[in-house]
């Protein structure tokens, strides 16, 4: 028994004859249908011809994949459900056909063109800024009514950019104007909540960078501290040097009136 | 479109048994002589009689192979020869659906 060499001439036979259209065959053959049972190098030439083609109907997918290969992959009882359909159509009744096999022929597929599942993110160590969502059981805070909300920081970042939760760990320093928008009136903060116009913010006094005090000194000759100029330092004769000992290098070295000596303090530093 | 649903008929008629998907016995489980007499030309069952005559007996294969399926199909009622190949799908197990 060659059921689908069956199927093929009958289906074929009805395309030809017009007892049958090829919307009626898409009917059964849905492109659901298609999508699971239809090996991909034949779909890969029904998207070339669709692409190619002006218009796409079912005539063009039909002749496209052909009605041998349609009864070779496609399901018997879908397609015999569609041959069915036709013969009932020609004898002029209508088809008695079992819920089952409804619901068996019609049942929703998982279809390849779906968006794939989410692809679930990693909650292991955030990127560095990545603003850290506390917890599910914290709610999203909302600002005081007539009050902006005060946990949104004064940088303004695109909507995508924006955290769903504010709640951030770790306290994100304004990186200046780098994400502001250059039209202030249209933007949109987070939730839809306008902010109200806010005072400029009053100028703040430079602050002079603290500089540290070294306080511990590692050793005796540290210039850091002021008090070695006021010790008086004991010294050995055997310690001293006699510059007079090589007269060449006192010449080159002598001190003649033409030095200037008005950065001496510089050089020494 | 008379001509095309016949047309049709014979084809899957012919494919059926073909493809054994029905075999002529299964024709005539439907195709009944009743039927056949009352639909059949009389030029035709003569012709039915006097090839089984000459061979020694009446089989199904031999009614059809005087009464082919362009002939059942121009002479029969359509919806004899579907329940014949809605029977068939039926016993071939790719539907419970029977169409009387």
């Amino acid at each position: 028994m060659n059921i689908k060499a069956f199927f093929v001439d009958a289906l074929s036979s009805a395309l030809e004859l017009r007892i049958g259209t090829p919307d009626d065959v898409l009917r059964h053959v849905t492109p659901d249908v298609l999508a699971q049972h239809l090996p991909r190098p034949l779909w890969a030439r029904l998207l070339t011809a669709c692409l190619g083609a002006p218009r796409v109907d079912a005539q063009l997918v039909v002749d496209t994949v052909g009605v041998p290969n349609l009864c070779e992959h496609i399901p018997t009882s879908i397609i015999w459900a569609c041959i069915a359909e036709l013969g009932a159509r020609a004898l002029g009744k209508p088809i008695e056909t079992p819920a089952a096999v409804v619901a068996a022929a019609s049942q929703p597929v998982k279809s390849v063109l779906a968006p794939p599942p989410e692809i679930v993110k990693p909650t292991a160590t955030p990127a560095r800024g990545t603003p850290v969502a506390i917890g599910p059981s914290i709610p999203k805070p909302t600002p005081a009514r007539g009050m902006p909300a005060q946990s949104e920081p004064d940088v303004v970042a695109p909507p995508d950019e924006r955290p769903a939760t504010t709640g951030s760990l770790r306290s994100r320093t304004p990186t200046g104007q780098r994400f502001r928008q250059s039209g202030g009136s249209n933007v949109r903060t987070l939730g839809g909540v306008t902010r109200r116009p806010q005072a400029a913010a009053a100028t703040v006094p430079a602050v002079k960078p603290k500089r540290s005090e070294p306080t511990d000194y590692e050793t005796e000759t540290a210039v850091e501290a002021a008090d070695w100029r006021e010790k008086e330092i004991v010294v050995d004769d055997e310690q001293l040097v006699d510059w007079q000992a090589d007269p060449g290098s006192a010449v080159s070295s002598a001190i003649t009136g033409d030095d200037d000596f008005s950065d001496l303090g510089n050089r020494k530093r | 479109m008379s001509d095309q649903r016949q047309a049709w008929f014979a084809r899957v008629v012919e494919s059926g048994l073909q493809n054994d998907i029905f075999n002529p016995s299964d024709v005539l489980a439907h195709a009944t002589p009743d039927v056949l007499a009352n639909h059949l030309p009389p030029d035709l069952l003569s012709k039915v009689l006097t090839a089984s005559l000459a061979a020694g007996s009446m089989t199904p294969e031999r009614v059809l192979e005087t009464v082919t399926p362009e002939l059942l199909a121009r002479h029969l009622p359509h919806e004899v020869l579907w329940s014949c190949i809605a029977a068939a799908a039926a016993r071939a197990g790719v539907t419970n659906v029977v169409v009387s």
